[in-house]
């Protein structure tokens, strides 16, 4: 899965909610932050991932039975915050 | 805001679902008072050797599962509205909105048929001279619900379709229209056999009708809406297939084998009966038994269209 780098972080992790949700991701997605973070979806930031991920895991284990697709799933948000993180430091350091 | 959303979103959700219910109600207390209040048909209860009260009971333990089939539709069709209002903001909100149109009137046409079989049954038995205009009035009522229905139900699987950018390809396209050909000409070679070589004006003939009228205004739109129905069925499938989404294809999946099975089933149902129009008035015979069979069919997709909303109307929740 290839993000581009021009995403914002909503938008980076919508596009990896759409593997899993499909035309339901952005909606799915501005739900957990409005409802769990009380923010304006765009808004979000590399410190609310972490908590945003496990609202979301709490979420989708209730649509889904299938601990492989929400492990796959999380594991891919989890490497979207990794990733996050990296960038942040490596803008920092230069 | 959102409290007030969700509240909103709730009212709905109970009110469309008691409304669905309150008129699935009043039309099986309809049914059930026509069916002890109307008067038997004669020849079948000398045929069968019945009373009146034998013949009625029966008469209702025939209409007993077509009730069952009736709720599962009223029941369906309700819980994808629910569904429909709730993404009613989404770019597949209108997709899914003539979805429901489509499925609406299915489920208002298996009441209806019934219930305006049960009174063109009576009034030609007990009326003679106006059996020839209710079996007409009967056939149109018959042909336009399903037009509208498949019409819209195409439309939809359309809108869909187009929105996630799928195309079908000319090897499907092809298979359609051959499986199409195929059921079109049994349906016509089923329903010329009953003509019996009368003339193109000749009137004696199971719709009562010159038979060049009978072919323009209901053989024709029933094909119509039977291809409509056919390739909705086929854009669907190919929807639930293509779309993006694990989770939510498996909901889409549900809804798609419903629809497959509700539209097959009132496809079916109606190729039987405007194929057999003669017997239709009898009590016990072959069309009856298939129309049940086929009826049935169609509420059983009526259940998984219900369970797929629901895995959907799900997803919009959590």
């Amino acid at each position: 899965m290839s993000v581009t780098p021009k995403e914002t972080l909503y938008q980076q992790i919508i596009h990896v909610t759409h593997i899993y949700l499909g035309p339901a991701a952005n909606r799915f997605i501005a739900r957990q932050v409005k409802g769990h973070l009380h923010k304006d979806p765009e808004d979000i930031t590399k410190s609310d991932l972490k908590k945003l991920i496990d609202w979301i895991q709490v979420a989708v284990s209730l649509l889904t039975d299938d601990s492989e697709v929400i492990e796959e799933y999380i594991f891919q948000l989890h490497k979207l915050a990794n990733d996050s993180r990296e960038n942040s430091k490596t803008r920092s350091a230069s | 805001m959102a409290s007030q959303v969700t509240r909103a979103v709730n009212k709905f959700t109970s009110q469309s679902a008691v409304r669905a219910m309150v008129r699935y109600g009043q039309l099986a207390v309809l049914y059930l008072l026509l069916i002890f209040a109307l008067p038997g048909n004669k020849q079948v209860m000398q045929l069968h050797n019945l009373s009146t009260y034998e013949y009625h009971i029966l008469q209702l333990l025939i209409g007993l599962p077509l009730l069952v089939v009736w709720f599962t539709a009223f029941y369906g069709y309700s819980k994808l509205e629910i569904y429909t209002e709730s993404i009613r903001r989404s770019p597949e909100a209108l997709g899914f909105k003539r979805l429901t149109q489509g499925c609406t009137w299915i489920a208002w046409s298996l009441p209806i048929h019934a219930i305006t079989s049960l009174l063109s049954n009576t009034v030609s038995d007990n009326h003679s001279g106006f059996g020839a205009a209710v079996i007409i009035v009967g056939n149109y009522v018959d042909t336009l619900l399903p037009v509208v229905a498949f019409t819209l139900i195409g439309l939809a699987s359309r809108q869909l379709f187009d929105q996630a950018k799928i195309t079908l390809s000319g090897i499907s396209i092809r298979g359609i229209t051959t499986l199409f050909l195929l059921g079109g000409v049994l349906y016509c070679y089923l329903v010329f056999r009953q003509f019996s070589g009368a003339g193109l004006s000749s009137t004696h003939n199971p719709y009562h009708m010159p038979i060049w009228i009978s072919v323009l205004t209901l053989i024709v739109p029933y094909l119509y809406a039977w291809f409509a129905g056919l390739l909705a069925v086929y854009e669907l499938i190919a929807y639930g297939r293509q779309v993006k989404g694990v989770l939510y294809r498996q909901a889409v999946h549900m809804l798609e084998l419903g629809l497959l099975a509700m539209i097959f089933g009132s496809i079916a149902a109606q190729f039987a009966r405007s194929a057999q129009l003669s017997a239709e008035h009898l009590l016990f015979n072959t069309p009856l038994v298939f129309n049940l069979i086929f009826q049935f069919i169609s509420g059983l997709g009526f259940v998984m269209i219900a369970l797929g909303a629901m895995r959907l109307k799900k997803i919009e929740e959590v």
